[in-house]
Formats: structure tokens, sequence, C-alpha cells
């Protein structure tokens, strides 16, 4: 027996795979609680060696395992009570766990014999060693998991908050709102919920300013709640939601909840609403609080509550009807405050860039006082991306010099990749030295801070109102804001915090920040407002009312928008627009497009306006990235070259999927955008389709394949396992900078790509290894690329007919937004070249637009232009720019532009058009004027884009009607005449060669444009009965404001002072018609009218053959005709207008 | 109405540390753990530190001479082929193995030079 085994030992290798598969075979079966190949099967073998190392060594050191010393122990003296236990000490008795393995011994029984004739397999004494192996690994797993449960309870009773817990309870049981204020560290955010979900509440919302911090939170909380792999707590932003059935807490964000608030009243899905970072001010949460407060009145049992840092409580409390307050003191270190004012001479000019001095002697100082080993990073807060990299290069210097620091960036147009590596470590004796805008003031958090420099600046946006321009200005930061960049230096350890201003200026600092809602445009508020039937904006009560004049502003400009009607009600676009989570100028090119043909373009061109742009600053200078974007760019504008950018992107994602990387960063794209857009892009689909926009697609063409939906299928359960994988592994891989890490970027003139490209061929193995392209993974389990790939091929090539056409539509939804060159343009510099928009003048393009490095392109073709006088070109090539945002810093600057031809496109969008009596001199809007030539041109061109304006305007609604009616019998029809008016659209668009001016009014020119209203009793007006019946539907009458006659609500003829004589006969002219055999004299404006109902012979057959075939037919007929009684013959008569004046006209020669 | 029919969790709560947790089941043979028992009652838990929902986490069990309720934390307990409450095994410290007394005595003056 005892030779046996020794034969079986010396066979049994320990560290062979076979012998080890034979074990597994035993206690890993598929069943077992540890099963082979699983996670924890690994962790069991790793822990094996080195629990046989430890055994191999104690066995070594003489110490076996039963203590042979403590034989004849004290057991002796034991006095009162025997509890029995065994006399030799063994490792074993001390777990609590054992391996029931009757099954196994048999097993092995049997497998003994076998393994005699075989002379391997396991004997019983490596089945009982490797018992005992398991059995210690149990329990080790035991300890390990449950010391991670004791750490999480010792940390939230550690929180300042954990004494409060049952107040809080208690008083959100009593009053239906209660305000808890607490500074950072005091556990609020996630302790708060977690007390309400152990008190039983189960329906809790929670909202977030930020989607990082849902996403975050949400991780953190479920973690502490012990339910990280479950979906009680999750979160849901714009893209993306963990949310289930069974979610019983709910992170998302401010703008989310009101979302949801648009379409469910009640809110009846929640019991509790929690909005967190009250004090932050936010547009959407200001907004938020008034909506629940309305609420509040609708469902007593709803509970709020606000949290808020001690800033301001009172507002609040006072707000919600003297809610009560539960103020937690925060957990911050001791900071040390040092006022270091910039002597003046240090002080930079407004011009001037920032000196970098008062800074370096912050690092010196700190290199100075505390020695390397010391540990604790430095932030240093700007105020913005120029001064950030004017202050980078300094201390990069010094960086370099000493070799004790790493100078990082942080701002938001940073790659994500670059914006990332602030929370890595720096090296031992080395610290970092972060540079950022007030980023990091709230949004990012970063630990190891122990020093901050706060520059006491800020760069806000406000809106200027009057010239409808954004304005990046400089200011003084708050007190509030002061304090919040302090505490970053207290988070983890005592801190200290230099401020580069007096302790005279901190204190004449305002208080608080100013909210949003009192610096930003309100439209899309106010449109949500309105569709959430808030009532009167003005009365609606705001925790801080905006200014009235803002709100004034936003009525107005959603009333040229059409969003809004004269009353102040939503339009039926308008509805729409509301719903849509995009800029009302974005959501009205979606519906837009989904008119015509081109909602592929569209989506695309739409989602990319939405989100920041793809194409990195930095990479702008490297000629590299600048050569490898060239075939990128459109000349016709920005919005093209995103468009050409994204279809590239996708083709590529297409043939090389994860390479696309490697693609976006050799043209110094930031990838993340793509991301972002083909998200949104799919958002805007399914929001045309549940609004009958858009017809959906026969569903799963390859749905017949089995093969290949399979496939699709193992394929997806791959990346949903990369996913978990990635999820799992995340947060624990913080790496370690390198010296050259800041460096690197510096010497490359700021060029994050070169830098990146240059780090990825040094370490591209371990980056392969443990970087799955998690993006690239969620695109895939998101989109289905195939599908994608031809969506985006209808807008690939797309032809110069449907270029003209797009950019109609994008002229049409970011109208008013244009602005017109400067007539000087052709003899500036390039970088010279000005606009002028109608309230703003003397604009530049912003340095990432095309225009800006091919102006050419707007200029009016010499060869084209003749000169009639000063300052006065006639073309027929005129251009306008319509631009996406105006937005001041240093200079006013205009992005995101597409050009447009100026006539067709003011003829087609404006607001408003006046004419003279010959119709060859226009106004728009009252700041553009146009003269024409020929006035046989100019009533043209007038004339069909009128009518071409009332057949879109009749499409539009009938499209935007239907999806309530839901008719899908007009369809067809309603197509052919779409595609029809698209071909006209065109036409016009590209073959209108009509010469004319186009310059500003004058100030001087502005005070007199108009005759003003004439006498009722003028000779003339009497003949304005004929005139009445020339466009049915809206009658022309005399324009009380400007004179002439209001043709249209956008059409005012005639009321131009320049203006012969008004509504004279002696305009009439003879004219034949081409299209019908009437020949008689005609003014302009009779003219006019006639062509616009008398269509070409062939065209009118084909109308009638329509009208027989279906029902919708007979309303486009009926929409020229209209019932008219004749009070000469007395009779009732369907006729159109032009019949009409004819019919009047027999009477009127008769007569005479 | 999901929380009337919601039962209300059962909490472990240790005598001797306050640390209190839900617990899913007590006993010796938790759901789902094949061939494992466990060698005396405990409260137990869901592993939720583990994405596989059959792992368990044993919480803490009885005293076995005082039947305090403590949690497994080795402040609080100690399993010698029993589980005793540190109060217990203070009381017969005698009566453990060297062993155990000297990792006791060790554990002790460590923590006293951090206080």
């Amino acid at each position: 027996m005892d030779s046996d085994r020794r034969r079986d030992s010396r066979s049994w290798d320990w560290d062979s795979p076979q012998c080890r598969s034979q074990l597994d075979e035993i206690f890993f079966r598929e069943n077992d609680y540890i099963r082979a190949g699983s996670p924890e099967h690994k962790e069991f073998w790793a822990f094996f060696d080195r629990f046989q190392r430890f055994k191999i060594k104690r066995e070594m050191s003489g110490s076996g395992f039963s203590g042979e010393e403590e034989r004849g122990g004290k057991d002796k003296k034991t006095g009162t009570k025997d509890l029995g236990l065994p006399k030799e000490y063994d490792a074993r008795y001390r777990i609590n766990v054992s391996v029931f393995t009757r099954d196994v011994e048999e097993r092995m029984g049997r497998s003994d014999q076998r393994s005699r004739q075989r002379s391997s397999g396991p004997g019983s004494q490596e089945i009982s060693d490797f018992r005992l192996a398991l059995l210690h690994f149990l329990d080790f797993s035991q300890k390990q998991s449950f010391g991670k449960l004791a750490k999480l309870r010792r940390e939230q009773k550690n929180l300042p908050i954990f004494q409060y817990q049952d107040r809080i309870l208690e008083l959100v049981r009593l009053h239906p709102v209660v305000v808890v204020a607490g500074d950072t560290g005091c556990g609020k955010s996630t302790q708060v919920p977690q007390y309400l979900l152990s008190a039983g509440f189960s329906h809790i919302a929670c909202t977030q300013p930020r989607r990082i911090a849902c996403i975050s939170l949400a991780k953190r909380v479920s973690f502490e709640s012990l339910n990280q792999y479950g979906s009680k707590v999750g979160y849901q932003i714009r893209f993306e939601t963990t949310r289930t059935t069974s979610t019983k807490l709910l992170f998302l964000t401010e703008g989310l909840l009101l979302r949801q608030i648009q379409q469910d009243e009640s809110l009846d899905q929640y019991q509790v609403v929690i909005v967190d970072e009250v004090h932050e001010r936010h547009l959407h949460c200001d907004f938020l609080l008034g909506v629940l407060r309305t609420l509040l009145k609708q469902r007593p049992n709803l509970r709020l509550i606000l949290m808020s840092a001690t800033i301001n409580i009172k507002l609040f409390s006072e707000y919600f009807n003297s809610a009560p307050v539960l103020q937690v003191p925060g957990r911050l270190f001791p900071i040390q405050v040092i006022y270091q004012p910039i002597p003046p001479e240090e002080q930079a000019s407004r011009s001037e860039k920032l000196d970098p001095r008062p800074y370096l002697r912050i690092l010196q100082g700190i290199d100075q006082r505390y020695p390397p080993e010391e540990r604790g990073d430095l932030l240093l807060f700007l105020s913005g991306v120029a001064e950030i990299s004017t202050i980078q290069e300094a201390c990069q210097i010094y960086a370099t010099h000493t070799r004790r620091w790493i100078v990082l960036p942080l701002h938001s147009t940073l790659s994500l990749a670059q914006q990332d590596k602030v929370f890595d470590i720096a090296p031992p004796g080395v610290r970092k030295c972060i540079i950022s805008t007030n980023i990091a003031e709230t949004s990012v958090t970063i630990d190891g801070v122990r020093f901050v420099a706060d520059s006491g600046k800020v760069k806000e946006m406000s809106f200027d109102p009057k010239a409808k321009m954004q304005r990046l200005q400089e200011f003084w930061i708050s007190r509030a804001s002061s304090e919040q960049r302090k505490g970053r230096a207290g988070r983890t350890g005592p801190g200290v915090c230099y401020r580069l201003y007096s302790e005279s200026d901190y204190n004449a600092f305002a208080p608080y920040p100013v909210p949003e809602i009192h610096r930003v445009a309100l439209d899309s508020l106010i449109l949500q407002m309105k569709s959430m039937n808030l009532g009167d904006p003005l009365s609606f009560v705001f925790i801080d009312p905006p200014p009235s004049s803002s709100i004034q502003t936003a009525v107005t400009y959603l009333k040229q928008q059409g969003a809004l009607d004269n009353r102040s009600e939503l339009t039926s676009i308008g509805k729409l627009l509301a719903q849509l989570p995009v800029d009302v100028v974005i959501g009205k090119m979606l519906v837009l497009g989904s008119l015509f043909n081109l909602v592929e373009p569209m989506l695309t061109v739409a989602a990319a306006l939405s989100v920041q742009s793809p194409f990195l600053r930095s990479s702008q200078q490297n000629p590299d990235c600048a050569t490898a974007r060239q075939p990128l760019h459109s000349n016709h504008g920005d919005p093209f070259t995103l468009l050409n950018t994204f279809n590239a992107w996708v083709e590529v994602k297409g043939e090389r999927g994860g390479g696309s990387r490697k693609w976006c960063r050799r043209r110094g794209l930031e990838e993340q955008r793509l991301y972002e857009m083909v998200n949104l892009r799919r958002q805007f689909k399914e929001l045309l389709k549940s609004h009958g926009l858009l017809e959906s697609e026969e569903t799963a063409p390859s749905g017949g394949d089995r093969a290949k939906r399979r496939e699709r299928l193992t394929e997806r359960r791959k990346l949903h396992q990369l996913k978990r994988d990635h999820e799992q592994q995340e947060g624990s891989k913080r790496k370690v900078l390198k010296l050259e890490e800041g460096q690197d970027g510096e010497l490359s003139g700021s060029g994050s790509d070169t830098e990146e490209r240059g780090r990825g061929r040094k370490d591209k193995k371990d980056r392969k290894e443990q970087d799955v392209d998690i993006q690239e993974v969620k695109f895939k389990l998101r989109h289905n690329v195939s599908e994608l790939q031809e969506a985006v091929s209808v807008s690939q090539d797309l032809s110069s007919r449907q270029q003209a056409l797009l950019k109609l539509l994008l002229c049409r939804g970011l109208y008013p937004q244009l602005a017109l060159p400067d007539e000087h343009n052709t003899t500036r510099k390039d970088s010279d070249q000005v606009f002028h928009t109608r309230s703003k003048q003397g604009v530049v393009i912003h340095p990432t637009s095309v225009f800006s490095s091919d102006p050419e392109v707007l200029h009016v073709p010499e060869a084209d232009s003749r000169d009639t006088g000063p300052d006065r070109k006639d073309s027929s090539k005129h251009q306008l720019l319509a631009f996406v945002t105006l937005l001041e810093t240093n200079k006013p600057y205009l992005s995101n532009c597409v050009r447009v031809p100026a006539l067709q496109a003011l003829l087609l969008v404006s607001n408003s058009v006046d004419t003279n009596a010959d119709c060859t001199r226009l106004v728009v809007d009252g700041w553009l004027e146009l003269e024409l030539k020929e006035p046989e041109e100019a009533l043209r061109v007038l004339s069909t884009a009128i009518s071409l304006r009332a057949e879109w305007e009749r499409l539009l609604q009938a499209q935007l009607g239907q999806n309530q009616a839901g008719e899908a019998s007009v369809q067809g029809l309603s197509r052919r005449n779409r595609e029809k008016l698209s071909e006209n659209l065109v036409r016009f668009l590209l073959y209108t060669e009509v010469v004319y001016s186009l310059q500003r009014l004058t100030a001087l020119q502005t005070q007199n444009l108009y005759v003003g209203p004439q006498p009722e009793s003028d000779s003339s007006y009497a003949e304005t009965p004929d005139l009445s019946l020339l466009f049915p539907g809206a009658d022309p009458k005399p324009d009380p404001i400007k004179g002439g006659l209001q043709v249209t609500s956008f059409f005012t003829y005639n009321c131009l002072t320049d203006s012969k004589d008004l509504y004279s006969e002696c305009l009439r002219t003879f004219w034949s018609c081409p299209n019908c055999d009437l020949y008689m004299p005609l003014t302009p404006l009779e003219r006019m009218h006639h062509e616009a109902s008398c269509r070409p012979a062939g065209e009118k057959e084909q109308e009638e053959k329509e009208s027989e075939g279906g029902r919708a037919g007979s309303s486009s007929m009926s929409a020229l005709t209209r019932a008219y009684h004749c009070d000469v013959c007395n009779e009732d008569l369907t006729l159109t207008s032009t019949e009409i004046l004819k019919h009047k006209r027999q009477h009127m020669y008769s007569a005479k | 109405m999901d929380e009337a029919i919601e039962t209300p969790q059962k909490t472990f709560t240790c005598q001797l540390c306050g640390l209190s947790s839900p617990f899913t089941y007590y006993g010796q043979k938790p759901p789902n753990t094949r061939a494992i028992v466990l060698l005396e009652e405990c409260f137990v838990t869901k592993d939720p530190f583990s994405p596989e929902k059959d792992k368990f986490l044993v919480l803490g069990s009885t005293c076995s001479l005082c039947s305090l309720c403590v949690c497994v934390s080795s402040d609080c307990s100690l399993f010698y082929t029993k589980r005793f409450c540190m109060q217990c095994v203070n009381k017969h410290l005698d009566q453990f193995p060297q062993q155990i007394q000297a990792e006791l005595t060790k554990k002790q003056s460590s923590k006293a030079a951090v206080s």
C-alpha cells in the first residue's frame, strides 16, 4: 500500500495540466459551486500555487501544520468549562465550510483501480491535499468578500451624513419637500438615495446636472447597496439606460426628467424625486424646480428632496413654502488660503497674452517648501483654452528643467484620451500640474490634489438678445465658486489654496454665480413650457425669474421661426419641435428634410450640428492632419464637410471596424463625437418615425437569411460579453504617467495627435491586449453597420441638385441667421473677410470654418459682375451665408456656415419681402436691398417664388397634419407633389439667372423706407376689390403700417417709398399668358397671380388626371378655385381667381 | 402598489460591531451550492461582489456559548470547530491552542500601538 502510494505520488505532478484537469473533472464539474473554466476556477489554481508554496516553506522551516511544540499545552489549567476543542491545532478547524465529497470518493475508488493500470490519477492523499486547499480557498474568498462588505459599511458609517439618516427619513415622511444642504464630501449624493431605498421607498428618481455623474453615481450606489450586478439601481441618459422593471432608484439628467414630465404630466412613475446640486442653478434645474412646484399641488403624495451645497439655502426653502432644511457638515480637511495678488506690472492688458510669472512662482514655491516625497498635485484654474496653453507652455519649460512636474491641460475641447490623463498617477517624486478651466470646479473631480492655484477668472457664455449673439466673456468668479475651487485642495488631506487676487478682491466678488437662466437664450425653454401647457411664461413662478425682455425675445424668435403663431400658441410644427431634444433651428431642419427625399443626409447634418465639432482644434496646425482632412472638405459649407466626414467614417467602420480609431487619429478627429453623432442620428430618426414624418422601413430585408441572423446573434452575444468584461475591469486601471508625458504634447506644438500616435507606436502591444475599444463594441451593439452604410450611401454622392435643395433646407432652418459678405471683401486678405448680420455688423468667419481658408467662393465672380456705381455690383451670383452660431470671444465669429444663392434663398425663406410698384426693388426683412434690372424678370422671379412657397407651405402643413389624421392614402399623391415641388425648387435655385445688386440699407434708408398707410378715400383704392380677389385664402389688404398691399403673410406689394404710383392703372401693360390664351392689360400683381394659378397645358392635363385618380386630387384643384358670387349676373360660381378676374372684366368692358 | 407586495427584507445585525446587512438564507446548506456544507447555522446572503448569482457570502452566526449574534469579522468572532464571539473567546482564552492565543495577543498589541 505504502509503496503503491509512493509510486502514485511519483507519477503525480501538481503542475501538469493533465493532472489538474483530472482534478477539475472531480471537483469542478458543470454543476459544481466552482465550474472549470470560470474566472473563479482560474483564481483557485492561482491560489493553489500560492498555497503549495506556502506549505513547502512551512515544512522546510520545520513548523508543520500540526503544532508539535504545543503538546502538553495549557489545557491542564482549564478552570471553568470545557469547550471541547481538539487538543491538536489544525488550521482547517478554523474553516466553517466543508466540501461534501462522498461521490468524489466513490469515483476515486473506481479511478484508483484504473489509475493503477495507467499509473496516473490522483490518489487519496492527493485528493485530501486538494480538498484542504479547496477549503482554504473557499474560506479565503469568503474573507475577501466579507472584508469588502465590512469596509463598505465602515466607510458609510464614517460619512458625516450617516448620523442624520433617521432625521432625514423622518422629515421626508412628514413633509412634501425637504432641503438637504451639505458641502463636498458629506456623502449626500450617494447616501440619501440609499436611505430611501432601505426605508422601503421604491420609485425614486435622482436628477443630476451632468450625464457622467448619473453613470458614476449609479455605479457607486449599486455597489454600496450590494446590487452591483442587479438593476435595482440604474441610470438613464440621452442614449443609454440600465433601467429595467426592477429598477427602484434611477439616476437621470434634469433635462430627461423634464422630457418625462412632458410625456407623463403627473409623473406617476415616481414616488420620490431627488433634485441634486440645485445650487448650481442650471437652466434645466431652475425650470424643473418650477415644474415640480406646480406638480406637487396635483400630487400631494409626491416627495421632493432638494440637495444642495450650503449656498443660498434660504432661497430654495422659501420657494417651496418654507420647506424644512437639514444642514450636514462637509468633510473637508483644513485648507490654508494664501492671497498672492498679481502685481500690476505682471497683469496682462486685454490684448496681451497672460504673464506666466505669477504661476511659475507658485510651482517654484511648492518645490522649495515641500519635499518631493510628500505627494500632492497642483490644480490651476484659468479662464480659457488660450490662457491654458500660454501657461502650460511656460510651466512645461520649468518642468523639463526641474524634472519634478508633469504638466497636463484640462478643458472640454481636448480629446477624451487627453482629458483622461489627469486621472493617471505621477511617478514618485513628481507632481502633476493640472491646468484647467472651471470644468474641474464641479464636473471633474481629481483625487490627490493638495494645492490649488486660482486665477479668480472664468469665461462665461452670455446671450445678447439685441444682436442675437452669444458672447464668451471673462469675468471675476463669485465667492461661491472661489470656495468651491479652494475646496478641491482638501478632499484627501490638508491642502493649500493660492489665490491670485487680494482678499479685498475676494470680498468684492458677487456672492453667487449668475444663474444660467439669466444668461442664455430661452427659446427652447419657452417652447417646452408651451408644450407643457404651463400658461403664459411671463407669469410662471420661477425660483428666480429671468428678465421679461429675455422671455419676450424668445417668444418673438419662436414666432419668427414659425413655432408659435400670432397668439403665441404652438403651431403644428412648434408642437413637433417641442418634442425634439434639440435646438429649434435643428429641429426645423429635420422636419423640412423629411418632406423631401433628403432625410438621410439631413439626419446626419442635424446630428453633426448638435454635437461638439469632431475636428480637434489642436490638430489644425498639424500639416499631416490638414492634408488627410482635405478630401473631406466641401466648399459649400461646414455642414457638408461634416456630412462627408461622417459618411467616410461609416465607410471605414464597415470595412475595417476597429480601424476607424486610427483613421480618426490621422485626421485629427475625436471619434467620440462621431459616436455621439451616430447615436443622435438614430434618435432623430426614431423621433421622426414616431411622429409619422418618416415611413417605417420594410422590416428586416435580410430576415429570411437564417444563417446570417444566427451569425449576427452570436456576434452580439460576444459583444455583450466584451462589454461586461470591460465594465468589470474598469476603474482598476489608472496608469502611471511618464515624466515626458506633458512634454511630448508641448514640443509638437500642442498636437495631441502626434503625441498619441507616437505613444501608440511605443507600447502598441500592451495597448492592444488590455484595451478593447469599448466604443466600437457599444457601436456594434447599437447599430447595424451595413444598414447604416446603406443609409449613408444615399447621402454620399449628392447630385448638385440635391445639394442645392439641402442647402435651401438648411437655410430655411437657420433663417434668420443669415450674413451678407461685405462688398469690399474681394480686396481684402483672406483673414480679413468681413460679414454683416441684420443685428451685428463686422463679424468674421471662425478659423475652423471651410470658408476661412477658402473665402473666394463667396465672392461675386469678377467676370460676371458689372460695377454700376460705388459699392454696388450687378450680378446673378450674389451669395449669403447661413450660419448656426454667432459667438463673440475676442471677435464676433460665425461658425458652421453654408453658402446659398442670395435672391432665391431670400425669396423662399424670408419673413418679409417688400417691393416697389414694378417689383424691381425688393427690401428683405427691412435690412437687405435687392435691385433688379429688368421689371420683366423681377416679376417672373417673384411670382415663381410666391407660388413655390405656397405649394411648399401647403405640403408641409399636409405633412404635419397628416401624421395626426394618419391618412395613408394621401401619401402616394403627396409624394408626387413633393417630387414636383423639389424639382421646381431646384430649378429655381440653380437656373434663375437674374442680374441684381445686393446691399444693406443705410440707416437713413431704413427710416424712410415705407410709404405708410394711405387714406381710405384715395381714388385708386376703389380699384382694390379686383386685387382682393387675386390671392385666394389670404386676401390682400392695405398694410396698416408699411402702406401698399399685403399680398401674402410675407409679401407686401408697392409699399416702398420710391414707388411710382399706388395701384396705378398706368402700370397695367398688355400681356399674353404663355400657357393660356389670356391677353389683356394687367398690373404686375395681377399678372403674378395669374401666373400662380395658370399652369402650362401639359401640367394641367396631368393634374386633371391625378384628380380623377385619387380623392386628394380634388383638394389640389379646389385650392385654386373658390366660391364666388357675382353681383352683376347674380350667380354663384366656382372659379379660380383668374377666372373671376376674367369674369369681372367681362362686365367691366361690357359696361363701358 | 409594488411596495405593498414587497416582503420586508430580513436584516442581520452583528450584536458586537453593529454591522448590518440584509440576508437571504439562514442555515447550513445555502441554495445552489452543490457539494458545499456549512459547519454551523449561518446568516447567508448572495455574494454581492461576485457577478455569479449562486455565489454566497456568510455574514455571521450565533456564538456557540452565549448565542450572541455575531458577524464573521475577526474583531467580533472566531471559528474553531464552532463559532465563538470575541467576548467568550477572551473568557476562555486558555482553552484555545497556542497559535490562536498568540495571534490574538499580537493583534491586540498592534491595535494598541495604532490607537
